[in-house]
């Protein structure tokens, strides 16, 4: 009987005990009212006339950067010289006519 | 000054184009200095006299950042138009790739010439918002053709 009611007072104590710690451990995350977590805005790095073709093309292995950037910049102007025959003339056809750029080719 | 008319000048008689070309501060640039940085506070606009002006982009090759040209300015054309338009801040970077000159206006002296002269500062205005106006139309054609192209990517 002794050694049963032993048992049973210790079981409460280890209980009693876990209780305790769990809630000494959870107090600090509960969230107060009145303040917000600081909300980050992550922005995207910025990617100005890149298509689906110079991603992959920046992609490419073996590819010096020197090259791609001649590229793009070279896709640029093109692009730029045949808005600018879009401005003088436009219709639908020169709006998205195809340009000599290396990025397509 | 060079034998051209700026574009920010034309239809001022030579006597307005002249005492506006006295508002500037003469602004030398040698090769490879940069004129204005993207984002940065812009207080003038720049008339290119000599020489000429990149204006580049910042672009992520490989996780570098790297300046892709999408512009040149040559002598008679104006430069970093934000100084006169708010919010007041370059939204593209500026260098001379070789020895340029040019001359800065300053927002608060060109805003007080139009105050007291108010013929010159309608037809500049209008000069300038042909300048803005084309870099517009350019630029949204080229991302409406960049737009098709990322549409056709996607759903061919």
């Amino acid at each position: 009987m002794v050694m049963f009611a032993t048992i049973l007072i210790m079981s409460l104590l280890a209980v009693a005990v876990c209780a305790v710690a769990f809630g000494a451990a959870t107090r600090g995350e509960a969230p107060r009212p009145g303040i917000q977590p600081e909300r980050r805005l992550v922005l995207e790095p910025p990617r100005f006339f890149v298509s689906p073709a110079a991603a992959k093309a920046a992609e490419a292995p073996g590819v010096p950067v020197e090259m791609l950037l001649s590229e793009i910049e070279r896709h640029v102007r093109l692009e730029q010289a045949a808005a600018e025959a879009y401005l003088d003339l436009p219709t639908r056809d020169s709006l998205h006519s195809r340009t000599e750029s290396p990025l397509f080719h | 000054m060079a034998n051209f008319q700026p574009d920010i000048l034309r239809g001022l008689s030579d006597e307005e184009a002249a005492r506006f070309m006295a508002l500037g501060v003469p602004t030398s640039l040698p090769s490879g200095h940069t004129l204005f940085r993207l984002g940065a506070e812009a207080d003038r606009a720049y008339l290119v006299l000599r020489g000429r002006i990149a204006l580049t982009l910042p672009i992520q090759l490989r996780g570098v950042e790297e300046d892709v040209l999408v512009e040149e300015k040559m002598p008679g054309e104006t430069v970093g138009w934000s100084g006169l338009v708010p919010p007041h801040r370059f939204t593209l970077n500026a260098t001379a790739p070789i020895a340029s000159e040019l001359v800065g206006f300053s927002r608060a002296a060109v805003l007080d010439h139009f105050t007291a002269h108010p013929g010159v500062g309608h037809t500049v205005t209008r000069n300038l918002a042909t300048v803005i106006g084309h870099r517009l139309q350019v630029f949204q054609t080229m991302w409406l053709r960049e737009m098709q192209r990322a549409v056709d990517h996607r759903y061919a």
